[in-house]
């Protein structure tokens, strides 16, 4: 019981970390396929005299990606219906040239304002449109939800670690002594601290299976019959098996931190 | 006979040099000598033995065990030295998850013996303490008397080059100091090994020569 105890006092908070660092990662890989669709769902409103290529444009600012122009007839046809030939000749030769310019990032409406001036030093443009409002309100919503949930990890992560902290004042006490017996023997570290890293890999082992166990069962399991749109169609960034070995990396990284501060803590002869 | 222990000039002190302990020492031991070190509580004689085994470097001057100077020594190094040496504590320091068996054989488990030679020494050593029949018992199931025996079985496990001792029988009734005291003159004798011993009171029967030093007002004097 004891020992299941002593292991548990570490697999847990470790458990925690391990959680975070995964959902941080699916939710970066669910909000970048988000992000992607609202850059590519967004586009600005450019008038310009003349025609221009989308290399000028990419010339004035690096984050446009794409310009479509806009039918001029199509557009003459719907303001000049019931005109004669001539005057919607008139009217299209006066009609300057609509572009939707599309971007490569989702950008803060700051970003918007900084591509609409640039533009607007080009002087055969006459008007950007960027409809920063409403595209303002989904940025905010988005960022904040992206804010709340990092907050929500680093929240977990201190408190994770504050207990990993408690454990590793046990395992000091554990230890300890027979470590420092060692040491006074002769033994190198690698051998004082063998019996503490058996432990803290075997616990780091395990907590890498357990957290990948349950997204595992989320993605494969839950995700599909959750019935949530969202979920299931991010099934697949839900868990890679790449997620595995960051996992595993971040607990050893964590066990290598944990184990050697105990052992350095605990070098020199107890009075 | 070569120097085991030399020091020279040899100042100890806590801190950064605010607390001296012992200051501008010099003296020698050689091997197979048996050295008695007493002095009032406070002196510095566990001070000494801890600079002795590198757990405190010498702030001052040179202080040299078996070639090596502990005041310029390298980690790797003294750990070397440290498996070279038996070292026993008045509150014997042994490890109380360990069986007695697994105690007495560290210093060859740190040697990296094989599990069989281990064994093999284990017996023998314990059969030398007089503890044969409690090879799988734990430290804490032991009388004081006993589990220092297991202190010096341990010590002796390597053969070691010096062995130091800090108040080896300071816990111990007469019966039982008696005994330690006869196995450390045995070590001394048949495996000629330097023998230092920390002590408040030097045993009233003890049958090898032996030099004694004293530790006084920071001052290391050997007493003729």
């Amino acid at each position: 019981m004891k020992f299941i105890k002593n292991h548990l006092m570490f697999i847990l908070p470790l458990m925690a970390i391990l959680l975070g660092i995964e959902f941080y990662l699916v939710f970066e890989r669910t909000t970048n396929t988000y992000e992607k669709g609202l850059t590519e769902g967004y586009s600005m409103l450019v008038v310009t005299k003349d025609p221009v290529e989308l290399s000028t444009f990419q010339a004035l600012n690096k984050h446009i990606s794409s310009s479509e122009k806009l039918k001029r007839d199509a557009i003459v046809s719907e303001v000049a219906k019931g005109v004669n030939k001539s005057t919607r000749e008139a009217i299209l030769t006066a009609l300057p040239y609509f572009y939707n310019v599309g971007l490569d990032a989702y950008l803060h409406s700051s970003g918007l304002e900084k591509i609409k001036e640039d533009l607007e030093t080009d002087p055969n443009i006459k008007k950007v449109e960027t409809f920063g409002g409403s595209y303002d309100s989904s940025y905010k919503l988005f960022s904040f939800i992206k804010f709340t949930l990092k907050i929500f990890i680093v929240f977990m992560t201190i408190v994770s670690l504050f207990l990993i902290i408690k454990q590793m004042e046990i395992w000091k006490y554990a230890h300890k002594e027979r470590m420092q017996v060692m040491e006074i023997f002769g033994a190198p570290m690698m051998l004082r601290s063998g019996v503490l890293f058996k432990v803290a890999l075997i616990d780091a082992f395990f907590s890498t299976l357990l957290v990948s166990a349950i997204f595992f069962y989320l993605k494969f399991y839950w995700a599909g019959q959750s019935g949530i749109n969202i979920m299931m169609e991010n099934q697949e960034a839900l868990f890679k098996m790449s997620d595995i070995g960051i996992l595993f990396a971040s607990s050893l990284l964590i066990v290598i931190i944990a184990v050697y501060s105990v052992v350095f803590s605990s070098k020199g002869v107890q009075e | 006979m070569s120097n085991v222990i030399h020091a020279s000039h040899l100042t100890l002190a806590y801190g950064k040099g605010e607390k001296e302990v012992i200051k501008d020492a010099n003296f020698s031991i050689k091997k197979g000598e048996f050295v008695f070190i007493t002095g009032p509580s406070g002196s510095g004689k566990s001070t000494l033995l801890k600079a002795l085994y590198g757990q405190l470097k010498p702030s001052e001057g040179s202080l040299v065990v078996g070639g090596l100077d502990l005041a310029t020594i390298r980690q790797g190094k003294l750990q070397e030295l440290r498996t070279h040496m038996g070292i026993i504590f008045q509150d014997y320091k042994l490890v109380n998850e360990w069986t007695v068996s697994k105690n007495v054989v560290l210093p060859l488990m740190i040697a990296g013996y094989s599990t069989e030679v281990q064994e093999t020494q284990a017996r023998r050593l314990l059969k030398h303490v007089k503890l044969s029949d409690y090879a799988d018992r734990y430290p804490l199931e032991l009388s004081g008397g006993e589990q220092q025996r297991v202190g010096v079985a341990r010590a002796l496990a390597k053969n070691p080059v010096v062995i130091l001792a800090d108040e080896p029988t300071g816990n111990l009734d007469d019966y039982s100091s008696n005994v330690i005291w006869d196995l450390m003159e045995n070590a001394c004798q048949q495996l000629d090994t330097t023998v230092l011993v920390v002590t408040h009171k030097i045993p009233t029967i003890f049958s090898l020569p032996y030099r004694h030093f004293i530790i006084e007002s920071k001052g290391v004097y050997e007493v003729h």
